[in-house]
């Protein structure tokens, strides 16, 4: 079954996912232009704000990507073993004020980005364990943690991290632990960016070269088969935890330590990224590189908003609602294949029946 | 309105599940008012799924049913309720930490409104007049298995139940308490219950119900009445062999190698904590195919999982060319060459993973490079050997296992396992689900593996399977070792009564 038919033309299955994703992407950006045309809006400038106003500001683009990037993987690595880690954004504060720590003590920038993702892992620890071995849904451990981790780091930063020159700042990251740009002939990117896809290519490799990913991938398609191979499903669900709570760490401590150099009073440079990471982890089917693609794209299209916003007026909640058209078209072939297949069965059970009779 | 005899009237039910699985097909079920009536099958006949369906539970795909005469559709069990079923599973509904009287509360507050004292009114009642011997004021914990299905059925009667479903009711009862339970089912009776005793225990069904419903793979085989017909005739029918087999002239040289694998006095509990495999020996040599052969669920699954350190071992040994081997690891015991060929494709297999991946499963150790990497080009070379020496017809090795057919799969499976020359061989229903061609390949690889001296354990219900290739035979139930011999000291007749758990009657 590696390839596809389409009327008279036969796809590869890489070819067909292309074709797929492009006409649902164009579908959704057909409905998203109807509905601006009825709101007395230019479908077309909107559109292309939509698309490519993010495009913009390459740099900008990128580095907000690297962060939901992170946390992608920290949703997606969980998912392969069968758990769902919304922690990401607990785990993602975490980190960063690990590494704005590490950095102000130590002053080294590497070593605050590994403690980072060093804390988030532990995060990741306390959630799978609970789970594993007290059977405390990991949502709603991960849910109170994101809580209680949120407010536990404002409050240090009002009270005791507060920068006294600004004081809805933390104190700065010293200048020798920073990431800071890098010259790619005109361009400049934040370094963190092809730092972060370094974190990609190692995910990767653990998931499809070592025995743990092995092993995470085996538990996670079916525990029955992982037992009777003599690998411990429990133990695939921690160390995938540990993985995922591990990328959220460094994906807070990159913004720290890379592109912010504080940490503000209300979170607002990482608020939500975890969550994000939840969609942009799904959009990239859980497939690393697919989570670096579907991270852009992501991206592009929350800055387009903000700027469809900025230029032509349009409510927040609208532009809102055309991104959140645009991914539900992408992911719309998922659902139309679920239905063929329900249709399948149905007439499977007609003529199954009938046959017998 | 004329009095209605008929209870149930269920007619040309039809179960497909989404997957394509064909549970039920064009079934029909009468069962008199007020009789007791025996649905027998093996496991995987369809019995409790048309109980299910009789329940409100699931949807037939197909098919109509009348209760008393009168047509229903179920939405659900609380319509089924409505119409008067009342169904026990094998698993009880009940909430432990709650008294009997707080469960029958709960249980009736879902129909109606109800109050404290008159359900304690109502279920004094109903204890007393069939003599129930059930407390209502302890908490369900602590009561025995026995008590806590007395539970489930006054839970039924309080609801005012007309037809009683049983599934394999008597499936977590001592012995004694059997007796003490189907005597209660005749008082039940006798107020005019309808009961449907659903079983695959030859005496019980023979001992209690008036009629039996046959059923075996989704169909029914016939209905009979129960004094017209005796255990023997019931085994025959259960396990469907009219025709009687022809016993290959090709049997292994009659003495069979040393011994390689020792079981010795092995318990192992189940997943609910019942002991499952009671105080099982036996030894495997050599060269030779020892046929364990049973009703699905009588302890098999769990005997193997013991054996290969899957499952904790409660007492006893196995001992493994001679090293005592008792509660190591899969993998260890793998390594040290006992190979186990799961009676699931979707255990052996991970459907969703290629060829490749799949064929690296139990020996992921012999893939790794020093440095913990996994050597894939290694696994996809070995994998195309797979696939070449036993015929494996794929389209690509990187496609999920999935989409290869039942016969493929299986040959990849047996392959991967049997390739790496084991000594001994686990194999569990290796034939189930297969078409003819696959089945004869299956077959006639374990045979050449047997005269190649490996020993082969093989787990089936498929009695043909069991007589065309083993050289001695064991017959499990109830976790039992009931008889071993060679097959010619086994008629089907026999055979389909030790596994239905009757003692020979039957010269030998």
């Amino acid at each position: 079954m590696s390839s596809k038919k389409l009327g008279k033309l036969e796809f590869t299955e890489y070819e067909f996912f292309i074709i797929e994703t492009t006409g649902s992407v164009a579908a959704g950006l057909i409905v998203s232009g109807i509905i601006l045309a009825i709101l007395g809006y230019n479908p077309l400038r909107g559109l292309s704000l939509l698309l490519f106003g993010g495009i913009r500001n390459p740099d900008y683009l990128l580095s907000r990507a690297t962060f939901i990037m992170m946390t992608g993987l920290a949703f997606a690595i969980p998912m392969y073993a069968g758990l769902f880690n919304i922690n990401g954004e607990g785990e993602m504060y975490i980190g960063g004020l690990t590494a704005l720590l590490v950095a102000i003590y130590t002053g080294n920038g590497f070593l605050a980005i590994l403690m980072g993702g060093f804390a988030g892992a532990v995060l990741g620890l306390i959630i799978s364990v609970l789970r594993v071995y007290r059977g405390v849904n990991e949502v709603v451990t991960a849910i109170m943690l994101n809580m209680a981790i949120y407010y536990m780091i404002i409050y240090l930063i009002t009270a005791k991290l507060y920068d006294p020159v600004a004081p809805h700042e933390s104190l700065k990251v010293p200048a020798s632990a920073r990431f800071g740009l890098l010259k790619l002939g005109v361009f400049r990117i934040h370094i963190i960016f092809p730092l972060a896809l370094i974190f990609i290519a190692f995910s990767y490799y653990i998931l499809y070269f070592t025995k743990l990913g092995y092993e995470i991938r085996v538990s996670g398609l079916s525990p029955a088969s992982a037992k009777y191979a003599g690998i411990d499903p429990n133990k695939a669900m921690i160390n995938s935890m540990i993985l995922g709570g591990f990328f959220a760490g460094v994906g807070g401590a990159l913004n720290v330590i890379g592109f912010m150099y504080y940490m503000d009073s209300m979170l607002t440079s990482m608020h939500g990224m975890g969550f994000d990471g939840i969609g942009v982890a799904l959009m990239g089917r859980n497939n690393p590189i697919g989570i670096v693609l579907a991270s852009i794209f992501f991206s592009m299209l929350i800055l387009g908003s903000q700027r469809m916003q900025l230029l032509m007026r349009v409510p927040k909640e609208l532009a809102d609602a055309l991104s959140g058209v645009i991914i539900i078209a992408f992911s719309l072939p998922y659902a139309y294949r679920m239905l063929i297949s329900y249709l399948r069965t149905r007439r499977m059970i007609k003529v199954g029946a009938e046959h017998h009779s | 309105m004329p009095e209605e005899k008929t209870a149930i009237e269920m007619s040309n039910i039809t179960k497909i599940y989404p997957d394509g699985v064909v549970a039920l097909r064009n079934v029909d079920l009468i069962v008199k008012k007020g009789e007791i009536h025996g649905l027998l099958g093996e496991n995987g006949a369809g019995k409790t799924t048309l109980m299910r369906i009789l329940y409100g539970e699931i949807k037939p795909s197909k098919g109509t049913i009348k209760i008393f005469g009168k047509k229903v559709r179920f939405r659900g069990p609380w319509d089924a309720i409505k119409e008067g079923i009342g169904m026990v599973y094998q698993h009880f509904s009940l909430i432990p930490p709650f008294t009997v009287l707080e469960n029958l509360v709960l249980s009736l507050s879902s129909i109606a409104k109800v109050n404290v004292n008159e359900v304690k009114e109502k279920a004094k009642n109903i204890i007393e007049s069939i003599g129930l011997n059930v407390p209502l004021n302890v908490r369900v914990e602590m009561l025995d298995v026995g008590v806590q299905q007395r539970v489930e059925i006054l839970k039924v009667l309080m609801r005012d139940a007309k037809i009683l479903i049983l599934d394999e009711p008597t499936s977590v009862l001592t012995p004694t308490e059997v007796n003490e339970f189907l005597e209660m089912l005749r008082k039940l009776k006798k107020m005019g219950i309808t009961i449907i005793f659903i079983t695959h225990k030859l005496k019980e069904a023979k001992s209690i119900t008036d009629s039996i419903t046959i059923l075996r793979k989704g169909r029914v085989v016939d209905v009979v009445e129960t004094n017209k017909v005796n255990e023997i005739d019931l085994a025959k029918m259960m396990i469907g062999r009219e025709t009687i087999l022809k016993i290959p002239e090709k049997r292994s040289r009659p003495e069979a190698g040393s011994v390689i694998l020792k079981v010795e006095n092995l318990h192992v509990r189940d997943d609910k904590g019942l002991l499952a495999v009671k105080g099982v020996s036996f030894i495997l040599r050599e060269g030779e195919i020892l046929g364990l052969a049973g009703v699905q669920g009588n302890g098999q699954r769990e005997l193997v999982e013991a054996i290969i350190g899957y499952r904790p071992v409660e007492k006893g040994r196995v001992i493994f060319m001679g090293e005592d081997v008792t509660g190591r690891s899969p993998s260890e015991i793998y390594g040290k060459g006992l190979a186990y060929i799961p009676d699931s494709r979707a255990i052996g297999l991970v459907l969703d993973m290629d060829v490749i991946s799949n064929s690296i499963l139990t020996r992921l150790k012999n893939f790794l490079s020093k440095g913990g990497r996994i050597v894939w080009d290694k696994a996809q070379s070995f994998s195309s050997k797979i696939v070449k020496d036993f015929e494996v017809v794929i389209d690509s090795l990187k496609a999920p296992v999935k989409y290869l057919s039942g016969g493929n799969q299986q040959r990849l499976l047996v392959g991967r396992e049997v390739i790496w020359k084991p000594k001994v061989i686990i194999a569990a229903e290796p034939t189930h689900g297969l078409d003819i061609a696959a089945t004869e390949y299956i077959r006639s690889l374990l045979v050449e593996l047997r005269d190649r001296g490996t020993a082969i354990l093989l787990v089936s219900t498929d009695l043909d399977e069991i007589f065309q290739l083993s050289d001695r035979i064991a017959v499990i139930y109830e976790g039992e070792i009931m008889a071993t011999g060679r097959p010619e000291e086994f008629t089907p007749e026999k055979l389909g009564l030790l596994m239905g758990g009757v003692k020979c009657q039957v010269k030998s």
